[in-house]
């Protein structure tokens, strides 16, 4: 692996009802991925707020990937949809910004078979990694 | 009740933002920037937006205090004033007039500091009195007074904003004058160059073109340097240079001494650097030179601010707008005290003690003889404490805190016969008086202060002082009149009257015309508009004068023992002595520990970790403080922000001064450093 | 206008409607503040310049007073909206407020690229047309182009904060307590430039849909970042995906928070699954 690709930094937010399925069985089967990257489950999408986003990308995540089931087949009463609308509109700030809305990933009911979550991770991974660095916007070291 | 809106001026550094209290039940409840105030337009820094935290504090004095032993007990105003003015009376009879002294005060209002200096000369027949610029911008005042004839700032604050080419020599001004960067990235948006000289990188420098990182104490090499190339180059302004100054011949044979190669080994700084900073500013328009503490708190301070005036000069750019040299006075009324008089060697209005018919002047004025000696300054009377200065008045400062080699300070107040401390908390000066009497804070007084460009700007009274505190205004008419001086003032537009009368560039000021807008000095008469810039035909001192800079290296450099070079300074959320701000619940909680910026490297060698408590002493004292680590210094450098009384920066601090000026050398001085294992629990 | 809005305000008072009314002052020498104006004579000195809002202060006014207190504003079109939205989180009781709505002109919505310089309730004053503040060179220069260009431009202006709080303090939405920019898991304390990140994306998502573009953090801002313009494309992407403007109608919540899909809006689109990339399952 490249150093650029060991230095993407890629966490996710896996709901473990659907996303988490797929990393899960992801893993079990020895998929290969990208070494950078962090796994956060949660109970339901709709628990990732956004401000948690906004800090990760602070401390240096290239990109973040939220992961839940599809609309409609949210176990807690579709608390997904209100996630899905704030997130979208999370990501028309980091376009306003040129931080780029496409940092955040966004798969609800995409990725709870173990090989779409391994496409959707890698592809993700691949495509932030070619994208430029963020350090302006972070702050020199303290 | 309903809420009232009270216009009035930000207490904390030199800018003079208008701020808007809203007034509650009697308590001044909140603050809002004043959209009318030309300095700072509908802004305010964080200190501004919280001004109005410290005022309702519970630990603010409400009574006259006396000490009987070492417990402090509470006495009328009557008991007070007469003691004070019989302590200080027996002690000017029995060991002479020059035996008493007064530190007036940069926080107070003009009215109060011309009371206060006339007090001491008119009551005592010295010249005894000095305020806390002696530790700032004594230097300026001294240097400039040979270069160009007046101390104070040439051009107004919203000149940067159409300057081409702005230079910031050691200022920090992001986080100590924070509203005035928003003028300089004006210029920055219109194409204008920014470039730094400072030792740390600053926020200033972060933003800024190129930062010149130099050797501590080097100003005068890379100044020399700038100008040796420009000249060299053909860049200098030669129309200007012979038709407004004189001595330039004498700059020629000192630049000859300062060639690039040695400019570069002295200070750090690469030649091709050095060239390009110099011919920005020479080629420009409209260039500006911004400097502050940096410059004048050396061991040769008032020669670092003369390089800059030979700089401005050589380039022609002073005397015009958009250009010029700002010395970012600090305190909220630093220059206001000065402009006051309360100097050891100067009258209000910058007019001469030894100078007989000045002297004659204010003799008849306010009918008291005075003294015709120069007196003591700051630095002078403490070190004084106790042999020839045997009672000290000291209003609203606290060098226990911010004055040089602290242990020493206090070690010399003790020995006082008399010590008056007049202000708002008890301070860790207070703590040592024999007499506290309880002052008054910004929202409880009318007067004005005077910001950095030379503006009178009217504070209104929003508040009553807690408990039996009184304003300083009302407070020095007592202690006048005890005195036997005739302070019979209504009101302190009275004073400002008086004043008015006796300096002819303030004679065009009163209270009324400052309620519409304030008034840049000089202001001769009651249709003049002010002053926006100075030295426009000619400078204050006929020609502008090159005067040769005598360079001094630091006085403690770095050895073997104590290995690190000690920077001090502010930060943007607390204010000086932290005597306001600490008692601030937002700004405290923003910086709520004390530390100092150590290098990765150091901090690695040291075995020390963010946050973790460390020693650090010199040759004075020793405290115990938090590491911040930062590449914001070099690696062999520390920065201790100065405003933490549990950790005071000023315990380290050499205590020598410029000669020319008195001005302590906090900027440079040597210490060590070990992570400290008897760690306090957090 | 302003003589209208003056005879408006008194017979307020007259007809004892509210208790006080809002707005600003020309005193004496000529220097203008807010103040509570409780006598019709008293109003005599209103002015409606310069542009001082007063939403959070009417906010902070009626909590001091009891119940009974009512008070009267004198508000410009973003200061309605900004009305409106406290009302809608509960933060002002509509009984117990009025307003005196008047027009903004058109150099004054030029000056501040405001799409709706009128309130909705208008009392004097004509309104003149909005401006597209998209159409401003400076908003483009911004929000349009190359968007690594942009993210370099957006560091170059954050970088310049000196955290004074003003975008924050100014703003009449932000009135949570605690605030999360104070709190440091969220955002570091003690350094400037505020981080550019936590502390600028964090606020201005907070204000996301509820920001009424009237403008008071980048007049507050001492060194001049466009912090309008950051909200104005998820104010767009509100009125794009969901017809939404935050201040216009105080019974309709944000659509972010609100609109469930066991409820949608007539018209509203409920995706089955959403991938960001584009790509099907």
């Amino acid at each position: 692996m490249t150093s650029a690709a060991a230095n993407t930094n890629i966490l996710v937010f896996a709901c473990r009802w659907c996303g988490l399925i797929g990393a899960d069985g992801a893993g079990r089967r020895r998929t290969e991925l990208p070494t950078s990257l962090r796994i956060i489950p949660v109970e339901c999408a709709g628990y990732v707020e956004p401000d948690a986003v906004i800090r990760a990308f602070a401390s240096g995540a290239a990109g973040v990937a939220v992961l839940g089931c599809h609309v409609g087949g949210c176990r807690f009463n579709d608390a997904n949809h209100p996630a899905l609308k704030r997130l979208e509109l999370l990501k028309t700030l980091l376009d306003a910004t040129g931080i780029g809305g496409n940092r955040l990933l966004l798969g609800f009911g995409t990725a709870h078979e173990y090989h779409q979550w391994a496409d959707t991770i890698r592809d993700f991974h691949k495509h932030v990694e070619g994208l430029p660095s963020m350090k302006s916007w972070l702050p020199a070291t303290q | 009740m309903n809420p009232e809106f009270i216009r009035t001026i930000c207490p904390y550094c030199g800018t003079g933002c208008g701020i808007v209290l809203k007034v509650e039940g009697g308590r001044a409840a909140a603050s809002y920037p004043d959209r009318e105030n030309p300095v700072s337009r509908g802004s305010l820094c964080v200190k501004g937006w919280f001004s109005h935290e410290f005022v309702h504090h519970p630990e603010r004095l409400t009574a006259p205090l006396l000490r009987k032993g070492d417990a402090f007990v509470k006495i009328s105003w009557e008991e007070a004033v007469a003691l004070a003015a019989r302590k200080l009376r027996e002690t000017a009879d029995k060991y002479g007039p020059d035996s008493v002294g007064g530190l007036s005060s940069a926080k107070c209002t003009n009215e109060e500091n011309y009371l206060f200096q006339k007090l001491i000369r008119a009551a005592f027949r010295t010249n005894n009195v000095d305020h806390c610029a002696r530790l700032c911008h004594a230097a300026t005042t001294v240097g400039m007074l040979q270069t160009l004839g007046s101390g104070a700032m040439t051009n107004s604050i919203s000149d940067l904003a159409g300057a081409d080419c702005i230079l910031f020599i050691g200022s920090n001004a992001a986080e100590s004058h924070p509203v005035l960067m928003g003028e300089v990235y004006k210029a920055l948006d219109r194409g204008a160059k920014m470039f730094v000289i400072d030792p740390r990188e600053t926020p200033v420098a972060r933003n800024a073109r190129k930062l010149l990182r130099l050797n501590p104490g080097t100003d005068i090499p890379l100044l020399a340097g700038m100008m040796r190339h420009i000249v060299d180059s053909g860049l200098h302004a030669k129309d200007f240079i012979e038709k407004r100054t004189e001595n330039f011949d004498a700059l020629r044979t000192f630049l000859a001494a300062w060639p690039l190669d040695k400019v570069a080994s002295e200070t750090g700084i690469d030649e091709a650097t050095i060239r390009e900073v110099a011919e920005t500013y020479a080629k420009a328009e409209n260039a500006a030179l911004v400097y502050c503490m940096g410059i004048t708190q050396h061991a040769c301070g008032v020669a670092n601010v003369i390089a800059i005036c030979d700089l401005a000069m050589l380039c022609g750019q002073v005397g015009k707008p958009f250009s010029g040299i700002y010395p970012l006075r600090g305190q909220n009324n630093v220059q206001g005290a000065c402009d006051m008089g309360a100097l050891p060697n100067l009258y209000p209005g910058y007019q001469g003690v030894a100078d007989p018919a000045v002297r004659e002047k204010f003799r008849k004025a306010w009918k008291a003889d005075l003294s015709d000696k120069p007196g003591k300054t700051v630095t002078e009377l403490i070190n004084a404490a106790g042999k020839d200065i045997r009672a000290l008045y000291i209003m609203a400062e606290n060098p226990c805190i911010s004055d040089p080699d602290v242990n020493h300070v206090m070690e010399a107040l003790q020995r006082l016969d008399f010590l008056i401390v007049q202000d708002i908390f008890l301070t860790e000066t207070a703590k040592f008086a024999h007499l506290v009497l309880p002052g008054a804070c910004f929202a409880e007084k009318t007067g004005t202060y005077t910001n950095t460009e030379r503006r009178f700007q009217l504070l209104h009274k929003a508040v009553d002082p807690p408990g039996k505190a009184m304003g300083d205004f009302e407070i020095l008419c007592l202690m006048g009149k005890a005195l036997g001086l005739p302070f019979d003032y209504a009101s302190p537009a009275e004073v400002m009257a008086e004043y008015a009368g006796l300096v002819p560039a303030y004679a065009g000021i009163s209270f009324e015309r400052l309620e519409r807008a304030g008034l840049q000095w000089p202001c001769p008469d009651e249709n003049h508009p002010g002053t926006r810039f100075l030295h426009g035909t000619t400078f204050t001192r006929g020609l502008g004068r090159f005067v040769i800079p005598d360079y001094t290296p630091p006085m403690e450099k770095p050895d073997a023992e104590y290995p690190y070079y000690l920077n001090t300074g502010r930060v943007f959320a607390h204010y000086h002595t932290g005597t306001m701000t600490r008692r601030s619940a937002f700004l405290n909680r923003e910086i709520e520990d004390p530390y100092v910026e150590i290098h990765p490297e150091d901090a690695a060698a040291l075995g020390v970790g963010p946050g973790d408590w460390i020693r650090v002493t010199s040759r004075r004292g020793s405290i115990v403080t938090t590491a911040r680590i930062s590449d914001r210094v070099v690696k062999g450098s520390i920065f201790a922000p100065f405003h933490f009384t549990e950790a005071r920066a000023n315990m380290l601090t050499n205590p020598v001064l410029d000669p020319a000026c008195k001005t302590p050398e906090y900027k440079v001085c040597a210490v060590k450093m070990e992570k400290d294992h008897e760690a306090k629990a957090r | 206008m302003l003589d209208l809005v003056k005879q408006k305000a008194k017979e307020i008072l007259e007809k004892k409607e509210a208790d006080g009314v809002l707005g600003l002052r020309k005193g004496p020498f000529d220097v203008i503040h807010p103040h509570v104006f409780t006598t019709p004579a008293e109003l005599d000195a209103l002015v409606l310049e310069p542009k001082w809002l007063f939403a959070k202060m009417a906010r902070s006014i009626l909590r001091a007073k009891p119940a009974a207190y009512r008070l009267a504003v004198v508000l410009r079109g973003c200061d309605e909206r900004a009305v409106v939205e406290l009302v809608k989180r509960s933060q002002i009781d509509r009984e117990r407020l009025l307003t005196i709505g008047y027009a903004c002109g058109a150099e004054q919505a030029k000056a501040c690229l405001c799409s709706r310089p009128y309130p909705e309730k208008l009392d004097a004053g004509e309104a003149v047309a909005g401006v597209d503040p998209f159409a401003d060179e400076r908003v483009k220069a911004f929000l349009e182009g190359d968007p690594v260009l942009r993210m370099e431009k957006w560091a170059d202006q954050l970088r310049r904060c000196i955290k004074c709080y003003g975008c924050r303090n100014s703003c009449p939405i932000c009135i949570c307590v605690p605030c999360k920019l104070e709190d440091d898991v969220w955002v570091e304390r003690g350094v400037i430039p505020a981080e550019m990140v936590s502390f600028h994306l964090i606020r201005a998502f907070h204000l996301s849909d509820t920001c009424v573009a009237c403008g008071a953090c980048q007049e507050a801002c001492p060194v001049g970042i466009p912090l309008m313009t950051l909200q104005l494309s998820m104010r767009a992407a509100l009125k794009k995906d969901y017809n939404y403007e935050a201040g216009l109608d105080a019974d309709r919540k944000s659509p972010v928070l609100f609109d469930f899909i066991q409820e949608p809006r007539p018209g509203q689109n409920v995706p089955d699954w959403v991938d960001s990339t584009g790509k099907k399952p």
